[in-house]
């Protein structure tokens, strides 16, 4: 497929356009918070040395600076301190309505983590209505392998959506 | 002996949508700049700062310097550089320049900002702006364009402070109205506040008066020593007395205030410029805040110590920022109706400040002697304050 008004970009991808994370192994130190979201689980890294759970992951701690890092789980659920819907003028690769929303996880460095709100339709949430975590999948990453070819790398992401009743 | 710095001259091309190149753009503004200042020349400017942020994207161009360089015909010698700290680009270029030129290591800096973001797809402004933010955590989840994060901004200063729509639609008036005659603005025209109350939603509580538009254009200001200044000038001179730039996160989770109407950081950036300074929130007799939406500047106001903490939509509700108010704030316009060309607006905002120091303003503010200006960027992640005055600090 063609890139309309650049011919030579015909069946190219080009990273500097994608609006998902470069996730692969090969280009994310930590690729692990994606596999395990590929798992269900929502996760960060938590330093082995001093302590300190720092969201997002990261691979060194920022505290001590120690690379001796595991990664811990989050709660996969939290309730809503305040959310917001754009129903027009979505930005391109977004569906209206766009829902975000500030989320007390419950737990530190998680207590105000803010994340788009899926599954829902506009004009439904509330303040202090729970969610859980959803995980989607997203375009792979093409990922030239020279001789090999391009090798198509899984990718996933997550929002939350709400807590059926 | 200390070299102290100044801001002396500045100039801007016509900001709003430009039928231009982003190298156009940076020419008209420098030859505005040297029209402000028909003494210097070209040839005197041995340093040149660029502050943009999207030429990357929007241009395709990066290492932005030398070309700006060439196309404003300017021949650095001691710094020939860019920085990209996207809407306070153009502050952070005034820092550094001062820094230079205190230091002895620049004399005469040019310090030129500006973007094209109008691209001949629009889609591509609107989807480059997941760059803006925190690409894989923040960008990711549709943040790029910013009026979500403020209108949960909006919310949380209504819940906590209870400050109202009526409130913030009237920081939209008095901007819009300070830039009714401004012939560089973006929008130029008076706004009542029915008008302000009764616009199209974009995210509620914003609608469209709360939110600065896209915007093309550049500015210039030339950062020197005061000795150097007197060479050329005989205008009052305009002292940068004192700066901060304050970063305390980049992720919003890990926003470091109470919550998203408590600006931990812009209070830290304030505190460091008035001590840097040797002054306080007192003795500002007009700022230009950073008004990348009404409920910036009703925060603004009051982590910047014009007001108590959870006053500021009275205090903008009650013209407190208009002129013949307590603290006059965005004078030329704002980004609300000046539009906002990242790079370009923390210039804007100084030539602002030098005018009304020098008592040359379109909207003067009797007496000014003390200015204050004040940029927010990203996510809000990170708050830079320059104060300026008619005196150096002794
Ligand atoms: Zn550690």
């Amino acid at each position: 497929m063609a890139v309309l008004g650049i011919p030579i970009l015909e069946n190219l991808y080009p990273s500097t356009m994608d609006m998902w994370p470069l996730e692969a192994k090969e280009f994310n130190r930590n690729w692990q918070f994606y596999e395990n979201l590929k798992q269900g689980r929502f996760t960060t890294t938590k330093c082995k040395d001093c302590g300190l759970v720092s969201y997002p992951p990261r691979v060194i701690c920022p505290e001590c600076y120690s690379e001796n890092l595991e990664y811990v789980d989050l709660p996969n659920k939290g309730k809503i301190i305040v959310f917001s819907e754009e129903v027009k003028g979505v930005p391109l690769g977004f569906e209206s309505p766009l829902i975000h929303a500030v989320i007390d996880l419950g737990v530190d460095p998680a207590r105000r983590v803010l994340s788009r709100i899926v599954n829902c339709p506009a004009g439904v949430l509330k303040r202090g209505d729970e969610v859980q975590l959803a995980v989607f999948p997203v375009p792979a990453l093409p990922i030239d392998k020279g001789k090999l070819g391009t090798v198509m790398s899984e990718r996933v992401f997550f929002a939350f959506e709400p807590v059926k009743k | 002996m200390a070299r102290n710095a100044v801001i002396l001259a500045g100039g801007q091309c016509k900001w709003g949508v430009r039928e231009a190149h982003l190298v156009d753009l940076f020419q008209e503004a420098a030859k505005a700049c040297l029209n402000d200042i028909p003494t210097l020349k070209p040839k005197d400017i041995d340093g040149l700062i660029v502050a943009t942020s999207y030429a990357g994207r929007c241009s395709f161009q990066v290492n932005t310097a030398p070309v700006i360089a060439e196309r404003v015909g300017v021949k650095p010698t001691s710094i020939c550089t860019r920085c990209d700290t996207l809407c306070a680009g153009g502050s952070t270029g005034i820092i550094l320049a001062m820094g230079l030129v205190q230091a002895g290591a620049a004399d005469i800096v040019m310090v030129a900002g500006g973007e094209k973001l109008y691209t001949p797809q629009k889609w591509e402004v609107f989807y480059s702006e997941l760059a803006s933010v925190d690409h894989d955590w923040d960008g990711v989840h549709g943040m790029g364009l910013p009026p979500p994060f403020f209108a949960l901004t909006a919310q949380e200063h209504m819940m906590h402070y209870g400050s109202t729509k009526e409130q913030l639609a009237a920081v939209s008036v008095a901007n819009y109205n300070y830039a009714a005659t401004n012939p560089v603005a973006q929008m130029q025209k008076a706004l009542t506040l029915e008008e302000a109350m009764s616009a199209p939603v974009v995210v509620p509580p914003l609608t469209l008066y709360d939110c600065c538009p896209i915007t093309d254009g550049a500015a210039v200001c030339i950062i020197t020593t005061d000795e150097i200044a007197k060479k050329f000038t005989d205008r009052p001179l305009v002292y940068i007395r004192g700066t901060a730039q304050v970063c305390l996160n980049s992720v919003s989770a890990n926003f470091p205030g109470a919550h998203l109407a408590d600006w931990k950081h812009t209070r830290i950036a304030g505190e460091k410029a008035y001590a840097n300074a040797k002054v306080g929130p007192g003795d500002i007799k007009v700022a230009q805040t950073h008004d990348c939406f009404s409920i910036s500047e009703v925060i603004e106001v009051e982590e910047l110590g014009f007001c108590k903490k959870g006053e500021g939509g009275e205090f903008c509700g009650s013209k407190q920022i208009e002129l013949g108010g307590k603290v006059p704030v965005n004078t030329d316009g704002g980004l609300l109706a000046c539009g906002h060309p990242f790079g370009a607006t923390g210039i804007r905002q100084g030539i602002e400040i030098m005018k009304q120091l020098q008592g040359r303003a379109r909207h003067q503010v009797k007496g000014a002697d003390i200015g204050l200006t004040h940029n927010l960027s990203g996510a809000n992640a990170e708050h830079t304050v320059l104060i300026y005055g008619r005196e150096p600090v002794k």
